[in-house]
């Protein structure tokens, strides 16, 4: 059982992530088609007056109206550095980057471990804000189920234990088996369960005609 | 009581309809994140003194949302409930805003086709109790 998890389902989960990944973006792109009609452009897109620093700072602001940014800005820069750090912190790790390197010879560059543990204490503090807001706000629980709980706990719980491990607060043997099978959990759950938004965040611009869409919402059902 | 309350449910009609767009609609209902931050982009939700049951998400899970976990076999108390939700909590103004990028709008639009396809909708010829406006 250990071996088969700190083995081959690794290879396994990583498998998994990828054909899912691209199945989902192939079934994405056979159930849409293109579309004949696109929205025009964005008035903001056909001034190209030139304009003073001044000016583009204006019209930065001025976009930001009506957006995350102006009606729930602590989530939304909460949740970006969790994003950021979610798909950081694990790629330059140290000691997954010698793990790739003994494997394929092939690595990425690597953080300084206190920088990778600082971002996952942050990765950590996300996530205890994401719990208590699921908790405590009736709007966030209006919409909550075990689902809910379940997922927040496999999209976090190989930073938990990860971040034990580094410590060595508890069992190293048994905390760093918790990590490995924990990350392949998430690896493999990432294309079927709602941790599916990492791939259909970007493909649902397809169809969005204003701001942040990729080809002016060109595609549809 | 109505004919609306009393007419039998053809739920073989519904999962017909549910099927028919099964791709799109699983899609947005299964990659919504839960997050709530839809809830601000409702004019009825922060005209309601930020009450949940306006959030365009929460009005989608518990209208198309258990129609598919239930895969059609619902009675008419549930339509009459989702009635109110797809037509007197929302007024289909296409404004709401996913950061994801689920398109609110055509979910109740298509929840509200499976209503009128049992005989459920709104009656604002007929002055009744049921009446909201």
């Amino acid at each position: 059982m250990c071996n088969f998890v700190e083995g081959r389902l690794i290879s396994i989960a990583f498998v998994v992530f990828c054909l899912g990944l691209i199945f989902q973006a192939v079934r994405f792109f056979k159930l849409t088609k293109k579309k004949e009609w696109v929205f025009p452009p964005l008035p903001m897109e056909m001034n190209r007056e030139k304009k003073t620093a001044g000016q583009w700072i204006n019209q930065f602001l001025h976009t930001l109206n009506g957006t995350l940014w102006k009606t729930d800005p602590i989530l939304t820069i909460i949740t970006s550095i969790f994003h950021v750090c979610l798909i950081v912190a694990p790629l330059f790790l140290l000691g997954h980057n010698i793990l790739f390197d003994q494997a394929w010879r092939l690595s990425l560059f690597s953080f300084p471990e206190p920088w990778s543990d600082i971002l996952t204490l942050v990765i950590l503090i996300c996530g205890a804000y994401f719990l208590g807001r699921r908790l405590f706000l009736s709007r966030v629980r209006a919409i909550t189920s075990i689902y809910d709980y379940i997922v927040l706990l496999i999209a976090i719980a190989p930073f938990l234990t990860g971040f034990l491990a580094y410590h060595q607060w508890l069992d190293y043997r048994t905390v760093i088996f918790l990590h490995i099978l924990s990350g392949e959990v998430t690896l493999i759950t990432i294309p079927f369960t709602k941790l599916g938004h990492m791939l259909f965040f970007f493909l649902y611009r397809f169809f969005i005609g204003s701001e942040y869409s990729f080809v002016r919402g060109s595609r549809t059902w | 009581m109505t004919h609306q309350e009393v007419k039998p449910v053809e739920t073989k009609k519904i999962r017909e309809l549910l099927d028919r767009q099964k791709g799109k609609m699983k899609r947005y209902l299964s990659f919504c994140a839960h997050c709530s931050l839809c809830a601000e982009s409702c004019f009825l939700y922060m005209a309601h003194d930020k009450d949940p049951q306006y959030m365009p998400s929460y009005k989608v899970i518990h209208s198309l949302g258990k129609l598919y976990k239930k895969r059609g076999n619902v009675d008419r108390k549930f339509l009459m409930e989702m009635k109110g939700i797809v037509w007197r909590n929302c007024v289909l103004c296409g404004r709401c805003y996913c950061p994801i990028g689920i398109h609110v709008p055509s979910m109740i639009a298509f929840a509200r086709s499976i209503c009128r396809s049992q005989d459920v909708y709104p009656q604002l010829d007929e002055v009744s109790s049921e009446s909201w406006l």
